[in-house]
């Protein structure tokens, strides 16, 4: 099988998939109690105001006949209107509106995951039943039981809150500690409008520094919230794959032939463990992306979590529906990705 | 926008009021005792002295407020939520208005009388200017009022029914005044338009899309739109030109987060000004922290259980009764609420047309409730209390405290059903009394302050979430609908109180208190209708 056709082929799977998400996504609707109209209509609405919202929103026609028409309507990109969280507007410009701060926050953890979870993998395997391997490996096991809403609400605590009155308490460094307490939670904005790390860098460009010292305030405590779970799997991962490595039969002729064994370590061991981890840093990102929810309520950042949240909150479907497409296409995305990737480095893969 | 643009110059100012914090709170003390403040702006005035940045003039007073959540749209005929509410009123204003305690004041219409039945006059006040820059016109009044009720006019309004009777408005000829038609008598209209009914200008409103009128603002109130950012943020300016003295607040920030400890949090770090809705776990630490208070005050929400007269046991009065002397609200009001709540005695609340001061709840005598439950011949009876998560202040944990209670009678076996709010809502709201649950825990808020507002939909045979039929009871609500006479209508509605007391078709419960976390810096007090009114707000 050529790499075209291998590709060609998970894409159609990747569409399928899409397809099933998206009909699922739309019978939720039906599955889940309660008829949308009450939902939408005032409390004490009475049966014509009622029977206007129905009309209005084609919810008196069929259900195949909606069923049809929202499908025609994803394929356009047309995910309908936004009842509720954004009354009027359309859910693809909400939608997608909210997407960069969640895969910038995302790829934040991601990067905070991988800068602390490779060496402290590496470190834990090559000092095996040191103090060194102890730290670690505690380290991974308090990092996957901390739940995230809880490490994020003692993190503002702690450093925005406490650490804010600390440095209001002292004389000295002030300003300098009260640069480093974060803001407890929101976006950073600079001059009214939001600051993204690519707004950052633009700023940094024209020789700005501030924007992006901003940035990086309102983005460290969220992106250590979502990373440390990631950076503790990361860690345990990079840890048994760097053991299994070491005692394989290359790395004994490595180090007969007599290769320093720094070089083993990281140039032939650590690039041989990478290769799985590289798999499991992809797949992740799509998890990331779908459960930045309860980091982001915690930070109030305005992504697709918290959107999410607001939505299912007030029960506004069409965007549940278009939030949860986006999240699955995302998924599959991703994958596809990964996949191409994989068969690109290994063509192994393509004929299996 | 107040934290985050300058943090380290905020941690100095903050230092610095946190030391002059005593002479602050004094200050506050002083203001609150100085009474109403909702259309008193000189207030500030009173502290000056405190806070030496303060300058005479258009001086810079930006403040933020965070809500639960972001307004649904901008178009203030377009919603029924109170975060929208609170951020449209700031730019627009209505007919008539109410002060910080519910009374009815003069806004953009000057006087107002009854001209017949079914018709009432309101001359428009000459002066307002749009934020567009055109004159306030009674076209635009009566095409507001039109957009309203009539869905011909271009939108399906879900205040139709917020302006119960109301089926137009056309300007008389001649006069700057407009007249307000409604189908019978309509005895609460004036009071309909003193909450609801925003202005807005035609021509503005026709010219632009649907999706600009519902991301843009113009109005005539003391601030007009700057900036809005789906999901993040609007923010407002101060509007120089405003009808009346220009506000001391010149530039606000309205943002959301939904969960209460982020707003906390917030507060306490100086990154917002006002919050909503502070858990009572949380309120000693926005009390205890260096630059922030609480204010609460008693809204216009009622806490109640509603029982179905209908099915067993519920269909016995004296049941009903029984649940009533069962439940010790005062132990629910301090453990539960931490003193923020107040029972009540009646589906009305104190200080509404119509509420019966002769009523007192019913006190906690479990003995008594044993022999009410005995005689009901219900004895034994299990029931179930359904109840939302997280809807009201406390609501589940209040839901726990009544089943407790009830079920520490010999006699009653009472377990509790934890609901989402909006599932509970759609079996509450189809006007189908049988699809409703048998006992529930609900709250209702009425910005009206006219007691028809809550017995109407609650209580008589067809109203919108009813779980009560009576005969007597609908007849008095006819009665006080189609009097004229007001006091006469008042004695009607304190009747159907009376009845609904003895009657006992809820536990009545309490009203719910609307807890508010404000910075030291500005000067504001809580209103009972449950809007933050940035106009009524000070530097201190």
């Amino acid at each position: 099988m050529s790499f075209a056709r291998f590709l060609s082929k998970r894409i159609l799977q990747g569409i399928l998939v899409i397809w099933g998400v998206v009909t699922v996504v739309f019978l939720l609707r039906y599955l889940t109690p309660g008829n949308p109209v009450s939902f939408i209509a005032p409390l004490d609405a009475g049966p014509e105001l009622r029977a206007r919202i129905a009309a209005e929103l084609g919810l008196n026609q069929p259900i195949y006949v909606q069923y049809w028409n929202y499908l025609t309507g994803v394929v356009q990109g047309d995910f309908g209107q936004s009842y509720i969280v954004a009354k009027g507007l359309p859910v693809s410009e909400v939608v997608f509106g909210r997407l960069p701060a969640t895969v910038e926050m995302a790829v934040a953890a991601s990067v905070v995951a991988i800068v602390l979870s490779i060496p402290l993998g590496v470190i834990s395997a090559t000092n095996r039943h040191e103090p060194s391997d102890y730290f670690a490996t505690t380290f991974s096991l308090v990092g996957i039981s901390t739940p995230n809403f809880w490490l994020g609400i003692m993190l503002v605590l702690v450093m925005a809150i406490q650490l804010e009155q600390f440095a209001s308490g002292l004389p000295w460094p002030v300003s300098m500690v009260g640069m480093l307490s974060p803001p407890t939670s929101g976006m950073a904005r600079y001059q009214g409008s939001p600051v993204l790390f690519y707004d950052g860098l633009r700023y940094l460009l024209s020789g700005n520094l501030q924007p992006m010292v901003r940035w990086f305030q309102h983005m460290a405590l969220p992106a250590i919230t979502l990373g440390t779970y990631f950076t503790a799997l990361i860690t345990r991962l990079t840890r048994s794959g760097m053991l299994d490595e070491l005692g394989q039969s290359y790395v004994q002729a490595l180090r007969a032939k007599g290769l320093p064994e720094t070089r083993t370590r990281y140039r032939h061991v650590l690039k041989n463990t990478l290769i799985p981890i590289i798999t499991v840093l992809g797949l992740q990102l799509g998890t990331l992306i779908g459960g930045a929810v309860i980091t982001e309520s915690v930070f109030d950042w305005p992504g697709l979590g918290t959107l999410l949240i607001d939505a299912i909150n007030r029960r506004d479907w069409t965007v549940i529906q278009g939030s949860l497409i986006v999240i699955g296409c995302g998924f599959v995305l991703i994958n596809i990705l990964v996949d191409a990737l994989y068969a690109y480095v290994n063509p192994q893969v393509v004929n299996d | 926008m107040t934290g985050s643009d300058e943090h380290s110059s905020t941690s100095r100012r903050t230092f610095l009021t946190g030391v002059g914090g005593a002479a602050v709170t004094a200050a506050l003390a002083g203001c609150s005792s100085s009474g109403d403040t909702t259309t008193d702006t000189t207030t500030s005035g009173t502290t000056s002295g405190t806070t030496q940045e303060t300058t005479s003039g258009s001086q810079e007073f930006p403040v933020t407020i965070t809500q639960g959540q972001m307004p649904t749209t901008l178009d203030p005929q377009d919603h029924r939520s109170t975060p929208t509410d609170n951020v449209v009123l700031h730019t627009y204003e209505g007919l008539l208005s109410r002060t910080r305690t519910g009374q009815m004041q003069a806004q953009l219409a000057t006087d107002w009388e009854r001209v017949e039945d079914g018709r009432v006059r309101f001359q428009i006040r000459d002066g307002p200017t749009f934020h567009s820059g055109n004159d306030l016109t009674p076209a635009d009044v009566a095409y507001s009022i039109n957009r309203i009720v009539d869905p011909d006019v271009g939108i399906n309004s879900p205040q139709s029914d917020q302006l119960a009777g109301v089926t137009g408005a056309e300007v008389v000829d001649g006069e700057r005044a407009v007249d307000v038609l409604s189908d019978g008598l309509n005895p609460i209209v004036f009071s309909l338009f003193a909450t609801y009914g925003d202005v807005m200008e035609q021509a503005w409103v026709e010219e632009n899309s649907a999706d600009y009128v519902s991301t843009h603002m113009n109005g005539t109130g003391p601030f007009e739109f700057s900036d809005y950012e789906q999901g993040v943020q609007v923010v407002l300016e101060r509007f120089d030109d405003y009808w009346q003295d220009p506000a001391d607040v010149s530039e606000l920030t309205f943002n959301a987060a939904s969960e209460s400890s982020t707003r906390v949090n917030q507060l306490l770090a100086g990154e917002t000004d006002v919050i909503v809705n502070v858990p009572p776990q949380d309120i000693s630490r926005v009390q205890n922290g260096e630059n922030t208070r609480v204010d609460a005050v008693s809204s216009s929400r009622v806490i109640y259980n509603g029982m179905r007269y209908d099915v067993e046991p519920f269909d016995s009065v004296e049941f009903r009764q029984a649940m009533n002397y069962a439940v010790d609200m005062q132990s629910i009001i301090e453990s539960v609420l931490d003193t923020f709540g107040d029972a009540t005695s009646q589906p009305t609340l104190e200080g509404f047309v119509g509420f019966n001061e002769e009523l007192s709840p019913y006190p906690y005598d479990p003995d008594q409730a044993e022999q009410l439950v005995e005689d009901s011949g219900y004895a034994g009876a299990e029931i179930e209390l359904h109840s939302p998560v997280g809807r009201y202040l406390k609501d589940v944990e209040i839901a726990q405290a009544v089943v407790n209670q009830i079920n520490e009678l010999p006699n009653v076996s009472a377990s509790l059903n934890q609901r989402e709010f909006a599932s509970l809502a759609g079996e509450l709201t189809d006007g189908d009394i049988t699809t409703s649950p048998h006992w529930y825990l609900i709250g209702w808020g009425n910005a009206t302050f006219d007691a028809s507002q809550t017995l109407i939909p609650l209580l008589t045979s067809d109203g919108a979430l009813t779980s009560y039929e009576n005969d007597e009871f609908d007849s008095l609500i006819e009665q006080a609908q189609s009097e004229s006479d007001t006091e006469q209508r008042r004695e009607y509605l304190e009747q159907a109180n009376a009845h609904a007391n003895e009657q006992a078709p809820w536990i009545f419960l309490n009203r719910q208190y609307s807890v508010y976390g404000v910075s030291q810096r500005v000067s504001w007090r809580a209103r009972r209708d449950e809007r933050i009114d940035a106009y009524a707000m000070s530097q201190t």
